[in-house]
């Protein structure tokens, strides 16, 4: 949930109006999947081409006008985990590759999070819907985000709640069935909320089917930005 | 247990990817069917009625990680959900919900890396839910149904820490046999967590309303069943217990090098490699059978 929390300021920068803002997503997403398995099969043994990738990455961010700083701290969440690995490989006497592992891990991550910055999410799961991710799983993602913040703040009322009435016991068996209680009231909750909205939906001629997404066309800069990120990351990963 | 990208050599995250596939197509088309309740609006055979549940019910996933359950020595530990899913929801829906949450942080939220999507859902929301489920199925019925669901809980978050720890290793990551060891003592006490906070979580809905969580249904084939949650079992466990198995007999005899361990180590991997790539082979292979028998049997109905 911390996470989600922390989704707030990466939601507020995919509301931009950049260049890359404006490409389509699902061009976003295929860059972004022929980037991640360029870096993933790169051998070790070439430092030069992750710097290139570097470069290349941080031209996008700065195509998109995000703010380097807070993107590459956001970022910076996967190293305390890379660095257990990578400083285990360099004991065991192999520093390229626990470098390798690093540079792999920050890479992924940032560019991952270049495209949920630059793109409002609704796009993005149209996007992968281009995939063919089942549309039923991906209306089931559109309701879980739209309500995650809904139901999350219902855990911190219900927290509030019991520290108003004294706190729920720490490290006492009454303490540890208080908070199954409040899991059992949460998924009572959750699961009137999810009856009140399929009633709404009816009251608002909901039929039983969701009407399907509307395409947008994919214009003449999609096709060249994609055409132009693709060969870019093919050229440094073999050309380098 | 989110594993991020980097970390899983090529071959282990294009097997898991593509391991992923039918498994999340097939459970998202059940989780459809099951939830269907008879004389629906439309009469139609897909209906997304349960869609808003399936969403809200992926929040309350979320939402419940939040809540804290004091364990003793002061810690406290939380819900991870895959076991009280399946109990509640049936496994199908539970690896729908756990599979759209994984997509959400993966693309959202950068918990997990995408092109280890695969690995992480066949971790957490298609093993970590069927071994939630299936001490449930075969005695969530009379005198054993709270063993059974606190089995649940226990083996649905071990099987993910033991299948994540199993597909590192085989990727290649130096796990020297202490570190499995700590980490493996670490897993089986959240495992052992999750379980009572399973067992908790259940009685308290049950209190709230018996009729949220599906009792368990009669097992037909129970020997088939139990094969199957053995072979998962050995699976899972075996890989760790085989991976760390060499360098405990090595530590017996002498305790002289970590070059040796490290030499044994690399063979280790290599042989589980190829294990792994066989049994994914199993895996795939099996997937395409039932979706071949699927379509047959839905011609043959048609």
């Amino acid at each position: 949930m911390a996470s989600a929390l922390r989704h707030a300021s990466v939601e507020r920068w995919s509301r931009g109006s950049s260049p890359l803002h404006r490409v389509d997503a699902r061009a976003k997403l295929i860059a972004l999947l022929v980037f991640l398995t360029a870096v993933a099969t790169t051998s070790k043994h070439a430092p030069w081409i992750y710097a290139a990738f570097f470069v290349l990455l941080g031209s996008a961010i700065f195509l998109a006008r995000l703010p380097v700083m807070a993107m590459l701290a956001r970022a910076a969440l996967v190293l305390p985990f890379s660095a257990v690995f990578a400083a285990m490989t360099w004991w065991a006497g192999d520093f390229p590759t626990a470098a390798v592992l690093v540079a792999k891990s920050f890479l992924s991550i940032l560019a991952a999070l270049t495209l949920a910055a630059s793109t409002p999410w609704v796009r993005l799961l149209d996007a992968l819907a281009f995939l063919r991710v089942p549309r039923p799983l991906l209306l089931v993602i559109q309701f879980l985000a739209r309500y995650l913040f809904v139901v999350g703040n219902q855990v911190a009322h219900m927290r509030l709640a019991a520290q108003a009435r004294g706190g729920i016991g720490k490290s006492s068996l009454s303490g540890f069935h208080a908070a199954a209680g409040a899991v059992g009231v949460l998924f009572a909750r959750s699961w009137e909320r999810a009856d009140g909205i399929y009633k709404a939906m009816l009251a608002r001629g909901f039929t039983g089917r969701f009407p399907a997404p509307q395409v947008a066309p994919f214009l003449a800069r999609d096709v060249a930005f994609l055409c132009a990120a693709v060969f870019v990351t093919v050229a440094v990963r073999f050309a380098l | 247990m989110h594993i991020p990208d980097g970390f899983l050599s090529t071959p282990v995250w294009i097997t898991l990817d593509l391991a992923a596939v039918p498994a999340v197509a097939w459970a998202a088309r059940k989780a459809q069917a099951d939830l269907e309740s008879p004389g629906g609006t439309t009469g139609a055979n897909t209906d997304d009625r349960r869609i808003p549940l399936l969403g809200v019910m992926g929040a309350f996933v979320f939402a419940a990680q939040m809540i804290n359950f004091p364990v003793g020595l002061g810690t406290s530990g939380h819900l991870v959900g895959g076991a009280l899913l399946a109990i509640a929801l049936g496994p199908a829906t539970a690896a729908t919900v756990m599979t759209a949450v994984l997509i959400l942080q993966a693309f959202l939220l950068q918990d997990g890396g995408v092109m280890a999507l695969g690995a992480n859902i066949l971790n957490m929301a298609v093993a970590g839910v069927m071994m939630g489920y299936l001490p449930y199925r075969l005695w969530g019925r009379g005198k054993t149904r709270q063993a059974a669901i606190f089995l649940g809980g226990f083996f649905s978050v071990a099987i993910s820490a033991a299948l994540a720890l199993g597909e590192l290793m085989v990727s290649g990551a130096p796990l020297s046999h202490r570190l499995v060891v700590i980490s493996g003592t670490l897993f089986v006490i959240g495992a052992l967590i999750e379980g009572a906070i399973t067992v908790a979580a259940v009685r308290a809905i049950e209190r709230l309303n018996a009729g949220w969580v599906r009792p368990a249904e009669p097992v037909r084939m129970r020997s088939i069943v139990l094969a199957a949650v053995g072979a998962i079992a050995l699976i899972g466990f075996g890989i760790v217990l085989a991976s760390k198995a060499p360098d405990a007999l090595e530590s017996a005899l002498s305790l002289r090098s970590e070059v040796n361990a490290a030499l044994l180590d690399k063979n280790w991997s290599r042989e589980l490699h190829r294990a792994l790539a066989g049994l994914s082979g199993m895996v795939i292979l099996y997937a395409c059978l039932m979706m071949l028998a699927r379509w047959f049997g839905r011609q043959r109905s048609a």
